[in-house]
């Protein structure tokens, strides 16, 4: 190797063409998506083939489908911008040097409120309100956990050195906080997220009795109907969701590191 | 909606909640007896190789993000309600975090640990159960405990197809929501699953301490 090239390579040996981006997507990538349509295809060509009796006629209709799906997502997202919302504010609070105190205490009181089975947590709040925003309300609750640990832990895991050089440099606290130390968590407050979200579209279905319950309406009617094709409908729709929405989270959650801890 | 006060509805169906708790603690510890020991044995197997390692650690993830309740639903019309389809789920949940970090721990027993127990004659068995074991269980006990908590809370999902346990009165309280006592009902439910998981929890921190060995204990 030339003298020329050794001053092109970076001291840790990582090769120069790094500094171009890391393309975002690879051919890989698409294996889920690719499997998830495969599954919806297969199932509506299969309930297009089948008669059914009148019982689930209706709720098998293509409108109702797309119905329900479409409230599963806006029910997921809803929570998901609750849960960003409070979480991490509320977790940059408590890793500032006068709240750090609270920490463990309330990361204590989240691992006993994870314990808690959101089915009875539902039926509680469910004995006095009913519909969407209770529903989405108690799912935000309970899943917001993941997020607001993943907030604490990743600005805690910052490099001393690192901020030293920030605050150095001549940052105010808010600098170091907005420019340092939240860009750096970033790859672990998005984990946390993706874990939330994926939490919320496994719940979701559980608000059915409090009419809420987008595509957990086609699970329960199968379960109470004793049908089958509606019951897998709706549980092929909730893991094809699932699968859909932990892969788009994944994308960006690489798309959002920055660059240099990519 | 009014029913009695909670403490008098706790005492006078304590035998309801009890017979549900039971059942809801011995499905829990079955899957989970049968979970580990599969776990284990799967993880055992397929360690050594690290292209298998890779493909069941990626395969594994795909399993914890499909939710439980389409898992239940999937396999239902195959299976059938109850336990038929309440064992396999359950042992299929609680057996992916012991699988993963059986697979992590044992592969990340320092190398030149190995190479000493190689260096003074210990053959592979002998350095599986002496050194790779020993040492990697803190990380698998890890993996046994949070699949604990896991079934735990997916007994309670899987009562709406028939899974015996607290969830039973859980969804009955979900799905008759203002009848009378049914909000006692929700709490006293609630209550206990949470007790059973703390306990459970709790029960773990004791076995690690009394299992890890010496050398590696903080």
């Amino acid at each position: 190797m030339s003298a020329a090239v050794d001053l092109l390579s970076d001291p840790d040996g990582r090769d120069t063409k790094l500094h171009q981006a890391p393309s975002l997507l690879t051919w890989r990538d698409l294996g889920i998506p690719l499997l998830c349509t495969a599954v919806v295809v297969g199932e509506l060509y299969y309930l297009s083939q089948v008669t059914l009796g009148a019982s689930q006629a209706n709720i098998l209709e293509i409108d109702n489908l797309v119905l329900r799906t479409r409230e599963h997502v806006v029910m997921t997202l809803t929570i998901t911008v609750i849960v960003l919302a409070l979480a991490v504010p509320f977790g940059v609070l408590i890793t500032r040097p006068r709240f750090r105190w609270l920490a463990s205490p309330v990361l204590a009181l989240g691992n006993i409120g994870q314990a808690a089975p959101i089915v009875g947590l539902l039926a509680i709040i469910g004995s006095f309100v009913f519909g969407f925003w209770p529903v989405v309300g108690m799912i935000a609750a309970f899943s917001i956990l993941p997020v607001l640990r993943n907030t604490i832990v990743g600005i805690e895991q910052v490099d001393v050195g690192v901020k030293d050089a920030a605050r150095g440099m001549g940052m105010s606290p808010m600098g170091v906080l907005m420019r340092v130390e939240l860009p750096l968590a970033i790859p672990i407050i998005a984990a946390g997220t993706r874990t939330a979200l994926i939490l919320a579209v496994a719940v979701i279905p559980l608000g059915t009795d409090m009419n809420a319950g987008a595509l957990g309406e086609l699970v329960f009617a199968g379960i109470k109907l004793n049908r089958a094709e509606s019951l897998v409908c709706g549980a092929l729709l909730i893991a094809v969701l699932a699968l859909l929405v932990d892969w788009a989270s994944g994308l960006a959650q690489r798309a959002l590191t920055p660059r240099g801890i990519r | 909606m009014d029913g009695l006060p909670f403490f008098e509805y706790v005492s006078l169906f304590r035998d309801d909640l009890i017979f549900a708790t039971q059942k809801h603690l011995l499905v829990s510890l079955y899957t989970l007896l049968i979970a580990t020991v599969v776990g284990i044995a799967l993880g055992l197997l397929v360690y050594r190789r690290a292209s298998l390692s890779t493909l069941s650690i990626g395969a594994l993830a795909i399993g914890f993000t499909i939710p439980s309740i389409a898992l239940f639903g999937l396999l239902v019309p195959l299976l059938g309600t109850g336990l038929a389809v309440g064992f396999p789920v359950l042992t299929m949940y609680g057996l992916l975090p012991i699988l993963r970090n059986t697979i992590v721990g044992l592969n990340s027993v320092d190398k030149a640990t190995l190479d000493a127990a190689r260096g003074i004659g210990m053959g592979r068995l002998r350095m599986l159960w002496q050194i790779e074991l020993p040492l990697a269980w803190p990380v698998i006990l890890t993996g046994v405990r949070v699949g604990a908590q896991l079934i735990v809370g997916i007994v309670v999902i899987g009562a709406y197809v028939g899974v015996p346990g607290l969830g039973e009165l859980l969804f009955d309280a979900l799905q008759n929501l203002g009848a009378v006592n049914k909000l006692n009902q929700a709490l006293a439910g609630t209550i206990l699953v949470t007790l059973i998981a703390l306990l459970l929890d709790a029960a773990f921190v004791l076995v690690r301490r009394y299992t890890t060995p010496r050398g590696i204990r903080v």
